[in-house]
C-alpha cells in the first residue's frame, strides 16, 4: 500500500481520477495514504470518481510567489467539492474569470505538469449535481 | 476543569516595537530583551523564573529551541517547552503556563515569542514550501497556491457566497483598527488614517483579498510572565487574572476543514468561557487575531458576537475602534502593526493587559474589566482563545 502515491499518478495518467475508499466508513479519502483516517484500517480500495463537482470556493491569484505560476496570473486557485462527498484543491481551468462564481458545476480535466497528469476542473454542465 | 479563580495571573508584560529592519540582530537577541523587559516589569529577578514556555523560531533552527533560549539567557527552569500551533502558539504559551502555575509545577512562568524576519527568505518558493505540510507540497503547490493569502481568500469567498458578506465589510476592520494604530506609537503603520476607499483601491493579491488586508510579516518579540497572585506579594502592576481559556483544533489545511465559515473558534470560545464562567456579554474588549480581515470576521461570529453569516452587518453597524462599543484590536492589531513572527499572536495578550491595567493611554477603553484574546493558526486551522481579567 505504500506506493498510493504512484498508484494515484497512474491512474491519472490514464487520464481518469481515482480516489481511495475506505470499506468500512464507506466514504472516498482525499489525499492518498496508508490508512484511513476515521477507521484507521488500512484497507483502502481504488476506485474510480465520476469527475463531476461543484466550485465549492475559489481565489483568483493576482500575485504570486512561485516562480512557476509568475507569468500564468491571474488564475483561478480552486476548492472542488466532488460529487462523491469530499473536497480537493485543484485549478478551474477554461473559464472567463467573469463567469467564475462559487456552486458553479465543474467537470474533470486534466493537465500535464513536470511529468506528471494532473487533475484539475472545467466549467462543467449546469444540470450537474448542486449542493 | 477550572482554573483556581484569580490566583493565576499575568504580572509582567514587553513587547518590543514591531520593525522592518532588525539591524543584524538575531531571533535570540530580541528573545532576551523582550524577557529582561518583562522581568523588570513583574518586579522579578530572573532567579524568580523557574518555567519557559517558547513559541517556534521563525528562521532559526527547530532543533532544541527551549535549549537554546534557556542557555543564551542562563535559566535552569523546572518545566520549559516549545508550543507550536502556529499564530495561536503565543496565546497557548500564556494557556499552558497557567496550568503549570496552577498545578504548582512553576511559580514563574516566562513565555517568550519572536523572530526575525527574512525577506529574502519570505516571498520565495523555498519560503513558501518551508511553512507547508507534505501533502500541501504534493496535492495543492501544483495548483499554485499563495501559502496563507490562498487559504484565507477561499474562506473570505465562501463567506460572500453564503451570507452575502461585501468588501466593504471586510475593509472596514482594517479601516476601524487603523484608527486603533494612530493611537499607539509602537504600530508600524500609524502615519494615516485609512478609509473603506483606500483598503480596497490598494492591489488586489488573491481575489477577494486587497494588500491592506493582509498581515505584513516584520521582526519583533514580546513576552508575559504568568505567576501565582499570591506568591509574588509585590508586583508592580495590578495581576491580571488568566479567568480561562479553550482550546480547539480541527484541520491543518483549509482544504481538509470541517467547514470554511464555522472556525474552530466556537468551540474555543465556549471552552473558555465555561472555564472563566462568564458569557459574551460580559466581554468588554477583544483582542483578536488578524492575520487577515476576514479573520476578525469570522472570529467575531463564531465567538457570539453575532450571529453566523451577520458577521459583515455587525462590522457596519458596530464600531470597533477604542472609542467603540465593542473595542477590537485597540492596538491596531497585527494589520496596522505588523506581524512580528510568532509575536504578532503575542501582541493581542500584551494590548488586552495594558487595557485591563489601564496604562493604554490615549487609546485606553472605558470598560475594562474582561477582555477576549484569541490566538489563530493555520488556516483557521489552531485555536486558543483566553479569558482575562482584571480582579
Amino acid at each position: 500500500m505504500s506506493d498510493y502515491k504512484q498508484i494515484y499518478y497512474d491512474k491519472m495518467a490514464a487520464v481518469h481520477l481515482w480516489l481511495q475508499y475506505c470499506p468500512t466508513c464507506h466514504v472516498f479519502i482525499f489525499y492518498p495514504r496508508e490508512r484511513c483516517p476515521y477507521c484507521l484500517q488500512a484497507d483502502l480500495e481504488w476506485k474510480p470518481v465520476s469527475g463531476k463537482g461543484i466550485l465549492y470556493s475559489y481565489t483568483i491569484v493576482y500575485v504570486s510567489a512561485l516562480p512557476e505560476f509568475k507569468d500564468k496570473t491571474p488564475y483561478i486557485y480552486a476548492l472542488i467539492e466532488l460529487e462523491e462527498g469530499l473536497r480537493m484543491p485543484s485549478n478551474l481551468i477554461d473559464c472567463p474569470l467573469e463567469e467564475v462564481h462559487v456552486g458553479m458545476p465543474v467537470k474533470l480535466t486534466h493537465i500535464e505538469k513536470e511529468g506528471k497528469t494532473l487533475p484539475v476542473f472545467k466549467p462543467g454542465d449546469a444540470k450537474a449535481v448542486i449542493r | 476543569m477550572m482554573l483556581e479563580q484569580g490566583q493565576t495571573s499575568i504580572i509582567g508584560i514587553a513587547e518590543l516595537p514591531p520593525t522592518l529592519d532588525p539591524g543584524g540582530r538575531t531571533t535570540l537577541d530580541l528573545l532576551a530583551e523582550a524577557a529582561a523587559q518583562a522581568i523588570q516589569d513583574a518586579g522579578l529577578h530572573k532567579s524568580d523564573i523557574d518555567g519557559l514556555l517558547v513559541a517556534p523560531p521563525s528562521e532559526d533552527s527547530y532543533f532544541l529551541w527551549p535549549s537554546q533560549v534557556a542557555e543564551y539567557l542562563q535559566l535552569a527552569p523546572v518545566f520549559m517547552n516549545m508550543v507550536e500551533l502556529g499564530g495561536a502558539s503565543a496565546a497557548a504559551t500564556v494557556a499552558r503556563a497557567a496550568l503549570l502555575v496552577d498545578a504548582g509545577i512553576c511559580k514563574n512562568c516566562l513565555c517568550l515569542s519572536g523572530g526575525v524576519w527574512d525577506s529574502q527568505v519570505f516571498n520565495t518558493r523555498a519560503g513558501k514550501l518551508a511553512v507547508m505540510s507534505q501533502a500541501e507540497i504534493d496535492y495543492e503547490l501544483p495548483y499554485g497556491p499563495m501559502g496563507f493569502n490562498s487559504g484565507y481568500a477561499l474562506i473570505a469567498r465562501r463567506h460572500m457566497y453564503e451570507y452575502g458578506t461585501t468588501p466593504e465589510q471586510m475593509a472596514k476592520i482594517a479601516v476601524d483598527q487603523r484608527t486603533n494604530a494612530l493611537a499607539n506609537p509602537k504600530a508600524l503603520f500609524n502615519q494615516r488614517a485609512l478609509t473603506v476607499k483606500d483598503v480596497l483601491d490598494s492591489p488586489v493579491i488573491v481575489d477577494p483579498l486587497h494588500l491592506l488586508e493582509i498581515v505584513r510579516p516584520c521582526s519583533g518579540a514580546a513576552a508575559a510572565i504568568v505567576s501565582r497572585s499570591d506568591h509574588g506579594a509585590h508586583t508592580a502592576h495590578d495581576p491580571i487574572a488568566v479567568c480561562g481559556f479553550g482550546e480547539a483544533y480541527t484541520h491543518n489545511s483549509i482544504v481538509y476543514a470541517p467547514s470554511l465559515t464555522v472556525s474552530p473558534i466556537k468551540m474555543a470560545a465556549e471552552r473558555a468561557f465555561q472555564m472563566a464562567g462568564v458569557k459574551v456579554s460580559d466581554i468588554d474588549l477583544v483582542s483578536l487575531y488578524d492575520c487577515y480581515t476576514i479573520t476578525v470576521l469570522i472570529s467575531l461570529e463564531d465567538i457570539g458576537f453575532c450571529r453566523k453569516g451577520e458577521g459583515g452587518k455587525f462590522i457596519e453597524d458596530t464600531d470597533l475602534t477604542y472609542k467603540g462599543s465593542l473595542p477590537c484590536n485597540t492596538h491596531g492589531g497585527q494589520l496596522s502593526c505588523g506581524q512580528a513572527s510568532f509575536a504578532g499572536g503575542m501582541s493581542h495578550v500584551i494590548e488586552a493587559v495594558h487595557q485591563l491595567r489601564g496604562e493604554a493611554g490615549s487609546r485606553q477603553v472605558k470598560n475594562n474589566r474582561l477582555a477576549l484574546v484569541n490566538g489563530n493558526g493555520g488556516v483557521m486551522s489552531t485555536q486558543c482563545c483566553l479569558i482575562l481579567g482584571r480582579k
